[in-house]
């Protein structure tokens, strides 16, 4: 196959020595960037775009994808230890990671999301090197019908993370909806509910929302306890600092679920890797022997969702490249970047810059496994985190959400909106209304409605445009079966009852 | 006593030090602060860069450019920061773009507008293609206003926001000939190509260089420009009104402006610095790369230029049924 020939040439240029400098570069700085919550890689690749006018283009995007694939690696180790999700995508990997991590299990949990970024990675750069081209067509066969309903399939999710109250559940999602629902129309430019405060004219920023409701709201909900004891119970010994080869049997469908919907989603230009991480782990809880356990702390819980992150970095690399389509706010500055460098974006990019091309597939191998050395040995360096004394972490944890959330957009209200959302955190904790179904409301709200509304748009009107196309009539029937799967399982055991 | 009329005098010294010289030749000494209101990859945003390199590669201003986001609002985020906390700011100034003049007309919260701001330049006036699927049945503009006419409101064109250049060119063109078509806005260029080339809509309006990539592909075809004369790239595509419809060319401008309360000389010096920057090879090698039509303006002739489109906006937003703010 010529793509074998392709290939090696492609690792001829990304193991020059600078190229490799230069993958380092990008992976490191990524990994720190994704640790530190507020600042994303989008900004740090605009920071750094005019440093790389002077370098040979191939070395630059080998460095900037490596920032982008890098930065979900970091996300998730402040979403584990602490609860403050470093990256949007992070946000479901605080779910099961962080209670892993209050069960004295947060090595594990470090080591098992570097190992489902690792082989997520691999695969979706597989996927890129194989698939792009006709992936790429098929993404483009997905319009508004099919986006809402892969985000009715993404809401339905809400049924599966309910835990024991559905109708809180239901609650939290329609609150986050709403949320979502909260600035400028883009399709009448009217303003909705920006109770006249300019800031609010473009929404609320996804960053502020996950950040207050998890770590805010947790740090709050922690204060009412103890004081100045060790925060979480850390194991000694280094085998109780990293996953267990049972904890690798467990995620064995977890990375296979992750790899596959992370780098379909990513392929698709409207769905974002937040989506592609509920997805991801909706599937795995749904498919598991132990669903109730999700929530709890279950590897699975953090592999899939962590999979599915790393692997997205691959598929929205396939629209970018194929077809100069951005598939996320990431690849949009790549794709300037590509611009500003004289390179040409479009459909002829890959035949006009075939070293470019395969030596950046190339890189990307090379920039996993390095990610991979540079982030399971310092798992059980990041796991010592937790033990430090509460004082010390709670205040650490504020300020570095505080100082994250104004990263974003140099906005003072966004701090005063953190800290409305922190308070919205605790009482959702006291109250006990799970905050998953918020951010997946919130997340998914604004996209929903604008998919909805262009469909009835294409359709003059007419709803059965969602259910003629084959695409989006079998998402919105596995979305019907996902809603009605519970009453299967409560007429069960209403039966059971009835004849035990 | 001796050592206190010395401090005295150290204080008079340090404080008329900290008194800002008015010099007659302004220079600047400290990195220019160069904003946009779009993120990172945005439109505004990816020129602001263009020039900031441009400017560095041509050593033309002693300091750096460095570009910062100030997103929000449609522009108004950035817009208020300039007229409210840069007042008299010498080395602060933004990128705008068409918008600026739309958004405050639209947005009772976009209280600030172009005439509270200082112009300084125009640089670039955007043309835009008309395109379709390279499959569509339709070959030339006049084919697509007779099947827009024939079917209305059937066909599609997928856009940016209401108020937007593609919703302007779409309402001159419906006004003009009578027929009527959706307008189904996307938010990202992206998503909005995406959906064309899927067949899903009929016909959008691209920049010159992004057309130019999927022309080459045999994706899309481009059926008429908005321009007023025909970009050498597209010597064989008409123009709109060489289509045969009247409307005036809308062109999306971009160029730059400083905020409220900037001194005299500071105007001239970014004016004269720009004046210089655009005869420079890079900027006329961005301008082809990109197919940017050079529309350089300066101080009254860019005044004049804002209140006039910001009158023919208002009128054709009002024609199109947009509430008018202002």
């Amino acid at each position: 196959m010529e793509v074998i020939g392709y290939i090696s040439q492609g690792f001829g240029v990304a193991l020059t020595p600078l190229n490799l400098v230069w993958c380092f570069i990008g992976v490191f700085l990524g990994t720190v960037i994704g640790i530190l919550p507020g600042i994303g890689p989008a900004a740090t690749i605009a920071m750094l775009l005019p440093l790389t006018f002077r370098m040979d283009p191939t070395g630059a995007v080998i460095m900037l994808a490596g920032i982008y694939y890098g930065s979900k690696y970091g996300g998730s180790t402040t979403s584990i230890l602490l609860n403050v999700p470093g990256e949007s995508a992070s946000v479901v990997t605080c779910f099961d990671g962080y209670q892993m991590a209050k069960r004295g299990r947060g090595g594990p949990a470090l080591g098992i999301a570097a190992i489902a970024s690792f082989i997520a990675g691999t695969v979706g750069v597989l996927g890129l090197m194989l698939v792009a081209p006709p992936l790429a067509k098929f993404a483009l066969t997905f319009s508004s019908p099919e986006y809402f309903a892969l985000m009715c399939l993404g809401l339905g999710m809400v049924v599966l993370l309910a835990g024991e109250s559905m109708v809180k559940a239901l609650l939290a999602m329609l609150v986050g909806l709403w949320l979502a629902g909260m600035g400028t129309d883009l399709f009448t430019a009217t303003s909705r509910f920006t109770f006249g405060i300019a800031e609010l004219l473009d929404g609320i920023d996804f960053v502020v929302v996950a950040i207050g409701v998890f770590a805010l709201g947790e740090v709050l909900g922690n204060l009412e306890g103890r004081e100045g004891t060790q925060m979480l119970p850390v194991p000694k010994g280094l085998r109780n600092l990293m996953p267990t080869w049972q904890d690798m049997k467990d995620c064995r469908f977890a990375f296979v679920n992750g790899s596959l919907v992370g780098f379909i989603i990513g392929v698709l230009p409207g769905a974002g890797s937040t989506i592609a991480s509920f997805i991801s782990y909706g599937i795995e809880k749904a498919v598991s022997k132990h669903p109730e356990k999700f929530g709890t702390g279950v590897p699975e819980g953090v592999a899939a969702p962590e999979g599915a992150n790393n692997a997205e970095t691959g598929g929205a690399m396939v629209p970018l490249l194929t077809l100069g389509i951005p598939g996320s706010g990431t690849t949009a500055i790549l794709l300037a970047a590509f611009i500003l460098w004289g390179l040409r974006p479009g459909p002829l990019m890959i035949q006009d810059n075939p070293t470019l091309f395969w030596g950046l597939v190339a890189s990307m191998y090379i920039g996993n496994v390095m990610l991979l050395v540079l982030n399971l040995p310092l798992v059980p360096l990041f796991a010592q985190i937790l033990r430090l004394p509460a004082y010390v972490l709670y205040p650490a944890i504020f300020g570095l959400s505080i100082v994250g959330v104004f990263s974003v957009s140099s906005s003072l209200f966004d701090v005063w909106m953190l800290a409305v959302f922190g308070l919205l955190g605790y009482g959702m904790r006291r109250l006990d209304y799970p905050a998953a179904p918020l951010i997946l409301g919130f997340v998914l709200g604004d996209s929903m409605e604008r998919a909805l509304r262009q469909s009835l748009m294409m359709s003059q009107g007419d709803l059965s445009i969602l259910v003629s196309r084959p695409l989006s009539a079998t998402m919105l029937v596995l979305t019907a079966l996902i809603l009605i799967a519970p009453l299967f399982k409560w007429a069960n055991s209403w039966r059971v009852r009835a004849i035990g | 006593m001796k050592s206190r009329s010395c401090m005295l005098f150290i204080g008079l010294a340090l404080a008329a030090a900290a008194f800002p010289v008015h010099a007659q030749g302004f220079t600047p000494s400290k990195p220019i602060e160069f904003y946009t209101h779009t993120g990172p990859g945005g439109g505004g945003d990816v020129f602001a860069r263009a020039i900031s390199a441009a400017m560095d590669k041509e050593r033309l201003a002693p300091v750096r450019m460095q570009v910062i986001n100030k997103t929000g609002g449609g522009g108004a985020t950035a817009m208020a920061f300039l007229a409210n906390e840069k007042k008299g700011d010498t080395h602060t100034i933004a990128v705008y773009t068409g918008l600026w003049i739309t958004n405050p007309l639209m947005r009772a919260e976009a209280n600030v507008t172009l005439k509270d701001l200082t112009p300084l330049v125009g640089l670039v006036r955007e043309p835009a293609m008309l395109v379709v699927k390279s499959d569509a049945p339709y070959k030339t503009l006049k084919d697509f206003i007779d099947a827009a006419k024939k079917n209305p409101g059937q066909l599609k064109q997928s856009a940016g926001s209401i108020g937007a250049r593609d919703w302007v060119v779409r309402q001159l063109l419906m006004t003009n000939t009578g027929a009527n078509w959706a307008y189904i806005s996307f938010p990202g260029g992206g998503e909005r190509i995406a959906a064309l080339l899927g067949g899903h809509v009929n016909i959008m309006l691209v920049e010159p260089q992004e057309a130019g990539e999927h022309i080459r592909a045999g994706n899309m075809r481009v059926i008429a420009q908005v321009s007023d004369t025909r970009l050498a790239a597209f010597p064989n595509v008409p123009t709109i009104k060489e289509s045969g419809f009247d409307i005036p060319t809308v062109p999306q401008v971009r160029g730059v402006v400083g905020p409220p309360g900037m001194p005299a000389e500071v105007v001239a010096y970014y004016e004269g610095l720009f004046a210089r920057f655009v005869k420079t090879p890079s900027w006329k090698k961005y301008l082809d790369d990109n197919l940017f039509e050079d529309g350089f303006m300066r101080g009254p002739e860019l005044a004049r230029f804002f209140d006039q489109h910001t009158d023919v906006t208002r009128n054709i937003l009002k024609e199109g049924g947009v509430k008018v703010v202002r």
